[in-house]
């Protein structure tokens, strides 16, 4: 009788951790998501795999690290600061060094150049920062960092990473009726359908890509600023989420914002329940394998629209 | 008529640095110096091998230091289990990539560029993070993260193994030499006109009637081949070899990168490319790397941005302006 008990409490016991880690699989995986979200929507856009995305969000971290320690507010309150400047930064990446060569390759519709200057932005914005900051791990010690939330059945969640749940769900609802309502962003969506209907119809499209890769590393900037309160900052830091991003990318289709969001989550989720029955660097071959999988299966991703691939 | 001066001229040259370069073991004999000299040539046949995919069929693989670990391990465990001569394990190495290859080809090369880089990429990293995970496969031994020792057998043909640094310098020259052979070979053949077809306008090659994935897959498994043979002769050289070593991202990154600074999809672009990016690379990372780690990947980063907004071609262009030019002061006089 007291045999069957404590079975059944052990089963209850495992069926608590194994839901806990699923809840952390979703808030990691959506803030995943929140790091690939740019990707896709500067891929959407320009057709350009960005391999500088990882560095962005290594700029975004150490924007939002310095921001952080140098006047000690709350982590959140970085994110004004950070995202219009990452905007800003991303603006004049493509003005100046990504649109020249896309101009020259302009009749290519997916032009390999373009993604090799990304790819020297990358190796430039990484060993910059190896240059001033040092190879040294930076954490930083907000008012969120370590505290928990606990739920009932002794589930306990980081704070910071139910904040960044929150926040992805909140900018990308934003993104979403941005593209969907304003002029700006109808001209963003009809330049990746079409560039030259587009250009026809009146659209700059040159202005579209800079605001699109802006608005790309403000998204990424966000994400910065989420990872900041609970991720070390280190000048590689991009490598880990760029391979991530990619993946994510086209698990939910490329150029699709919600299935950025839904890929990450899946990552996520296979992450953390994976971890409980094999090692952590088996989990990521699991996600190499699937990623390889489904390319053979179906490229186009969850929401990847038929024409992109 | 003046074409067929240019290509005497053009003969005579060739023959000139070929000579050049089969004496250069004769006259130097500082082994730092050779070392350089043996990789920066092993840099121009990888990127010569990877020109074959990336520079004729107009994808960017992204992922080919797998390929040149399924060489190097191939015929390691071979050579150490077994006891099968390197010679052996390179041809077996070679085809075994060029199966991965087209497995890996058949569903990707049908897709947008964007799929194929991404897949050769996840391949790429995927396979490294097995082998750093796997001691054994079987009875073989791989040994994860610690890599693979080669017993040191002295002066010995069929063991792949020689003292002298200048066994291995004509090993890899001939190798090269191969290899820009077969490009030559293969761009003047019926599948280099349609790969150039499908390149330019892959809807228009289609139309007339030219199966374009195919010749890529094809493109694709030879130059798996040809890479994976210098995982064989990376491995014979240093006798030792670890994943991070050969396989990842950096390295795949870094033959893409000298192959279309060079100049993709042109038989000596690449050539080019790392006959002048390797040495530079060397020396500022051994001038810099103290003072400023990281320098030399900005130089690297910015060499790569600068070289495609001005020469979207590869440095092979100016390059070869410049021999022309030479050439007609030379005959002018």
């Amino acid at each position: 009788m007291s045999g069957t008990a404590l079975l059944y409490t052990d089963w209850l016991d495992e069926m608590e951790i194994i839901f806990e880690s699923l809840l952390n699989g979703l808030l990691m995986g959506s803030i995943y998501g929140l790091t690939a979200v740019g990707l896709t929507l500067i891929f959407g856009v320009l057709k350009v795999i960005n391999f500088a995305h990882g560095s962005i969000l290594m700029v975004g971290m150490y924007a939002a690290y310095w921001c952080i320690t140098l006047t000690g507010m709350n982590p959140y309150l970085a994110i004004p600061i950070v995202v219009p400047l990452m905007f800003y930064f991303g603006y004049f990446m493509q003005q100046f060094v990504i649109e020249p060569v896309f101009k020259v390759e302009k009749d290519v519709r997916e032009p390999i150049t373009v993604i090799i200057v990304t790819t020297g932005v990358w190796y430039i914005l990484d060993n910059l920062a190896l240059m001033i900051f040092g190879a040294k791990y930076r954490v930083v010690h907000t008012s969120v960092t370590g505290k928990l939330f606990e739920l009932p059945g002794d589930i306990y969640l980081l704070q910071p990473k139910v904040y960044g749940f929150i926040l992805t769900f909140i900018s990308g609802l934003l993104l979403f009726w941005f593209l969907k309502t304003t002029l700006m962003g109808k001209a963003i969506r009809a330049t990746s359908l079409d560039r030259d209907a587009a250009s026809l119809m009146g659209v700059n499209q040159y202005k579209i890509y800079r605001t699109a890769f802006g608005i790309g590393t403000a998204v990424t900037g966000l994400a910065g600023c989420v990872l900041v309160p609970f991720y070390s900052v280190y000048p590689s830091v991009g490598i880990i989420f760029d391979i991530r991003a990619f993946i994510i990318v086209v698990l939910g289709g490329l150029g699709s914002i919600p299935g950025a969001i839904l890929g990450g989550i899946i990552v996520g989720i296979i992450e953390s329940v994976g971890a409980m029955y094999m090692p952590s660097t088996w989990t990521e071959l699991v996600i190499y394998g699937l990623f390889l999988l489904l390319l053979f299966i179906k490229p186009t991703g969850l929401f990847g629209s038929k024409h992109d691939f | 008529m003046k074409a067929l001066a240019d290509s005497k001229a053009n003969k005579y040259f060739l023959a000139a640095v070929l000579l050049i370069a089969v004496l250069i073991p004769q006259v130097i004999t500082s082994p730092s110096i050779m070392q350089i000299l043996i990789l920066t040539l092993f840099y121009a046949y990888l990127t010569s091998s990877w020109n074959l995919v990336g520079g004729f069929a107009g994808v960017l693989p992204l992922g080919h230091s797998a390929f040149i670990g399924i060489g190097a391990y191939t015929s390691t465990i071979l050579y150490l289990h077994y006891g099968l001569s390197p010679w052996f394990g390179m041809l077996a190495g070679g085809v075994l990539a060029a199966v991965i290859g087209v497995i890996i080809g058949i569903p990707t090369l049908k897709l947008r560029g964007a799929y194929f880089a991404l897949a050769t990429m996840a391949f790429g990293e995927g396979l490294r993070v097995l082998v750093e995970n796997v001691d054994t496969i079987g009875p073989l031994k791989v040994n994860g993260p610690r890599g693979l020792l080669i017993n040191l057998t002295g002066n010995s043909f069929i063991d792949y193994q020689f003292t002298s640094k200048a066994s291995y310098y004509y090993i890899i020259l001939a190798l090269l030499l191969i290899i820009l052979l077969i490009t030559w070979l293969l761009m003047r053949s019926k599948i280099g006109y349609y790969l150039s077809a499908g390149g330019e306008d892959p809807e228009a090659a289609a139309a007339l009637g030219i199966n374009v994935p195919r010749y890529k897959v094809m493109a694709m498994a030879i130059s798996c081949f040809f890479t994976a043979l210098a995982g064989t002769f990376y491995a014979q050289m240093f006798l030792y070899f670890y994943p991070k070593s050969i396989l990842g991202l950096d390295m795949s990154f870094e033959i893409a990168f000298i192959a279309l600074i060079g100049g993709r999809g042109t038989i000596l672009g690449p050539v080019l490319g790392a006959l002048l990016l390797r040495p530079l690379n060397e020396f500022t990372r051994i001038y810099l790397g103290g003072i400023l780690p990281g320098m030399h990947l900005v130089i690297f980063g910015l060499i790569l941005i600068l070289v495609m907004i001005f020469q979207p071609r590869g440095i092979q262009e100016p390059l070869t302006r410049l021999y022309r030019r030479i050439l007609y002061r030379i005959k002018g006089s």
